[in-house]
């Protein structure tokens, strides 16, 4: 039996000079993209105004028990990433350990169609964290309700979309030097948004937002008073962040899924020669800028509920998203999202200090956005190498460079979906489930990862990570058993349960019925469709002399 | 007739079985090697008493006498040479690169040599042609190896026609950051490659085999690496870095078929013009081999292509 050694007292590897020997990249520029990805400003701000649904929850508990379970998640991908480095991350491994037709529709519906989906979104989060505050603060009210307009939302998603496509054909280099800039403007914009909150005291505030709500918006009055009352007409009232209910604070997870699900978006860098060492350096990666994401939402909520008080931004968020999705709501105060970095500019009297807070802030929008459809190009591309989708999908223009093909499969379709988000506001409960179907990839990936030892055991021996066991029983099965049991639990939350909007069939006692039929074609579609073009590919192929079946069947080695 | 094309094997023992293997479980005619065979890494296994010791993965671990036979097949797999030897010879090695440099010919012949009788052992009873053309990794000792081997063709350099198809092989790239063994500036690839392209006779029936990719491709892009070799932005920033000697033949020569290796994270398929150029990409140190079968039609040109993760 073979013993490890604590300190090799030699060298230990003798290198010579060949193609691809590079030095490890750097955990901080990893980091950043995990970092990135869950967007505690962007994501999480906007994640957490919904919070309010769930009074009972305790969202500071929530978060870190988010937190925990995340990190299984990354260290199932951690783990992948180390025993298939360059397999490029969901579609690849899923093929591999669990056939290519499921990886192909799990990784088409969550890499790609559900990307459609978040096309609008972005938008929405565009107009209701930059267009919107940064218009009415300069003073220009017009601009501001045009983009709370249908025509206003749809010009935002393309604006998104020009964006997105620009990041695209540039490249990532171009887009990661965007990105640290944005990166470390947006921290010092986030730096001074959480020193007002925390030097001014709860009275200031009450007297900024009077003061705002009166200069920006017209409100006559007592406008937070106003906030309240709004608020609690609609079953609003008194939010405290001291309650704690187990059952609630759980409920949260679904929610705060919305952003805190993402650090391993980054998990298919690559480097070579790799061992455990690489192994710990992927997950450190993943892991802090998960972490480093919580601390600082953590940071995020004590100053909000110190100086804004948890029930004022509860209500206020309440008072916003019923005028909107409850009929016959009362009108809030001010006809805004209550985007708390606004509110943070309104302690310094001056609306050109706030518009600018409001713009850095804004980095970190656009330090984060241009990653839209950068994995779905790549998964498009892997499936057209696959020949699963037809070779135009990988196409590239000679002369710049521009993926045209995955781009056209990208935009096309997202406008689509955008103008049906813009002008058939019915429709919008698809949208919410534009997370549930990621986690269904995701899903994929730790049911793959959890049954790697024993699918291809011939991958998992050979990999740093085969040496890491509990009980004899492998690490990556645990944390990938244990994240497809969170995931589980958000999923049926998502389609049983009526808080979330997401809600596809209610189960009451022994009834049961379709609470959201349109929502649950459309995903079943998506699905089919995934299936359809995987079958008729199969199909195509073979008449063409190709076996799909065999792209992932491993050659024997003896 | 079938054509599988793999590259960039690095050492991998497991792949060049996979390789020698893909010509019944695909029922391949033609295999060609890419290049890149030889490894790039030695681990000294070093005796101690009754014992072993070695670190292969960032893991250090002691084994004994009857258990060392297992782990350097463990080192093989992954592509690396496992060498026995004492401490002090370990002492030596760190001392003098040139000791290092002559140990590491040595292996990567012998293993050469042993990877050519299996290919013999193994294909005996079969009709099907194997080709290795060396990449810019692979040190120029080991064509003899190969040019030796009974069952396997030294494509290097040559024209060679395989079932009406003419396919001229080169495995010799635009300079690296590397310094490898077989670079060369692009006037000289061209000049490399001149004579070959001279003796084609159609050129709607050639196939390239050249293995660095041509540049400005979805095939070359490689992470783009600062002064210290390190990959800049995480390794998310991209940079062509093929070879335009070769992207200038086969915009200037179109033809059928152009195979390429080199840039492992390129795995990819384009055309240029009439010409459809394949990277099958590499992922040696899974031990997975990554490939490309192609299906020739005898009149017809390319009949389909496939890639394939063996």
């Amino acid at each position: 039996m073979a013993t490890t050694t604590a300190n090799p007292p030699r060298q230990t590897l003798f290198l010579r000079n060949a193609t691809g020997l590079v030095k490890a990249w750097s955990t901080f520029d990893a980091f950043l993209y995990s970092f990135w990805s869950i967007n505690l400003v962007t994501l999480g701000l906007y994640g957490m105004s919904f919070l309010y649904v769930i009074p009972d929850g305790q969202v500071l508990g929530g978060v870190l028990l988010t937190g925990v379970l995340v990190t299984f998640l990354v260290l199932t991908y951690a783990m992948l990433v180390s025993a298939m480095p360059r397999a490029g991350g969901d579609y690849a491994w899923q093929s591999r350990i669990l056939g290519g037709g499921i990886g192909f529709v799990l990784a088409i519906t969550g890499w790609w169609f559900t990307l459609w989906l978040w096309t609008p979104i972005y938008a929405n989060i565009l107009v209701v964290q930059f267009f919107a505050p940064l218009a009415y603060t300069l003073g220009l009210t017009n601009i501001a309700t045009f983009f709370s307009s249908q025509v206003g939302v749809f010009v935002s998603c393309l604006i998104v979309l020009a964006f997105v496509s620009y990041v695209v054909t540039a490249g990532m280099e171009t887009y990661a030097r965007i990105q640290k800039f944005c990166f470390w403007l947006g921290l010092a914009g986030l730096v001074v948004m959480i020193g007002l909150l925390l030097f001014s005291s709860h009275d200031a505030f009450v007297s900024a937002f009077n003061r705002e709500a009166s200069s920006l918006f017209g409100a006559t009055g007592n406008a937070y008073q106003a906030t309240l009352d709004a608020a609690a007409k609609g079953g609003t009232k008194g939010v405290s962040f001291g309650s704690f209910g187990f059952g609630a604070t759980l409920l949260l997870l679904p929610f705060l899924a919305f952003y805190l699900l993402w650090p391993n978006w980054g998990a298919t860098l690559y480097g070579e020669v790799r061992g455990a060492k690489e192994y710990r350096k992927v997950f450190n990666a993943m892991f802090w800028g998960l972490w480093i994401t919580v601390a600082l939402v953590a940071i995020i909520l004590l100053v909000i509920v110190k100086t804004i008080g948890w029930d004022f931004y509860s209500a206020a968020n309440a008072a916003y998203w019923n005028s909107i999705y409850v009929a016959g709501s009362a009108a809030p105060a001010i006809p805004i999202w209550p985007y708390p970095v606004m509110f943070a500019g309104w302690l310094v009297s001056n609306h050109l200090f706030q518009a600018l807070l409001i713009a850095v802030m804004g980095l970190w929008f656009f330090g984060w956005a241009g990653t839209l459809f950068l994995s779905s190009t790549r998964v498009i591309f892997a499936a057209a190498f696959d020949r699963v989708l037809p070779e135009f999908a990988a196409n590239i223009s000679s002369k710049r460079r521009v993926p045209y093909g995955a781009l056209l499969l990208m935009i096309v379709p997202a406008i689509l979906i955008s103008l049906a988000w813009s002008f058939a506001p019915s429709i919008q409960t698809w949208f919410l489930w534009a997370t549930g179907v990621i986690a269904i990839t995701f899903l994929g990936t730790s049911i793959a990862g959890a049954i790697l030892p024993w699918r291809r055991p011939d991958i998992f021996q050979n990999s740093p990570i085969a040496r890491y066991k509990i009980v004899g029983i492998p690490v990556i099965t645990i944390t990938g058993l244990v994240s497809a049991a969170f995931l589980l639990f958000m999923l049926a939350e998502w389609s049983f349960s009526a808080i979330y909007g997401t809600q596809l069939v209610d189960v009451t006692g022994t009834k049961v019925h379709v609470s959201n039929p349109s929502t649950l074609v459309y995903f079943a579609g998506t699905y089919l469709l995934a299936i359809a073009i995987y079958v008729a590919a199969r199909v195509i192929r073979k008449n063409q002399g190709i076996d799909l079946a065999r792209i992932h069947r491993e050659i024997p080695v003896e | 007739m079938r054509v599988f094309y793999a590259t960039d094997l690095h050492g991998s023992e497991v792949c060049w079985r996979k390789f020698l293997n893909a010509a019944k479980f695909y029922n391949a005619d033609v295999l060609i090697c890419g290049g890149d065979m030889t490894g790039k890494a030695m681990i000294p296994i070093v005796e101690d008493g009754d014992s072993y010791e070695l670190t292969l993965s960032g893991v250090s671990q002691r084994v004994g006498r009857d258990q060392v036979a297992e782990v350097e097949t463990q080192v093989q797999r992954k592509g690396y040479y496992p060498v026995r030897m004492t401490s002090a010879q370990v002492a030596e090695l760190e001392k003098d690169p040139q000791k290092v440099q002559t140990l590491f010919t040595e292996q990567m012949c012998k293993t050469v040599e042993r990877w050519m009788q299996m290919a013999e052992d193994k294909l005996k009873d079969s009709k099907v042609r194997v080709f290795v053309a060396p990449g810019n990794d692979d040190e120029i000792e080991i064509d003899e190896v190969i040019a030796n081997a009974p069952r396997v063709e030294l494509a290097e350099g040559k024209t060679i026609d395989i079932g009406g198809y003419e396919m001229i092989s080169s495995g010799w790239a635009n300079p690296t950051p590397w310094h490898t063994y077989r670079e060369a500036p692009e006037e000289e690839l061209s000049k490399r490659m001149e004579p070959m392209l001279r003796d084609i006779k159609d050129m709607s029936r050639a196939i390239f085999n050249f293995h660095p990719p041509p540049y400005g491709t979805a095939l070359d892009e490689a992470p783009a690496l600062d002064e210290n070799l390190k990959p800049l932005h995480g390794g998310r920033a991209l940079r062509h870095v093929g070879s335009t000697a070769v992207r200038e033949a086969i915009d200037k020569y179109q033809p059928i078929l152009s195979l390429h290796g080199h840039i492992h994270e390129g795995k990819g398929i384009t055309r240029i013009g009439k010409t459809l150029a394949i990277n099958p990409g590499s992922a040696y140190e899974e031990g997975m081999l990554l490939a490309s079968i192609i299906e020739l039609d005898p009149k017809k040109g390319i009949k389909n292509y496939q890639l394939v993760n063996g």
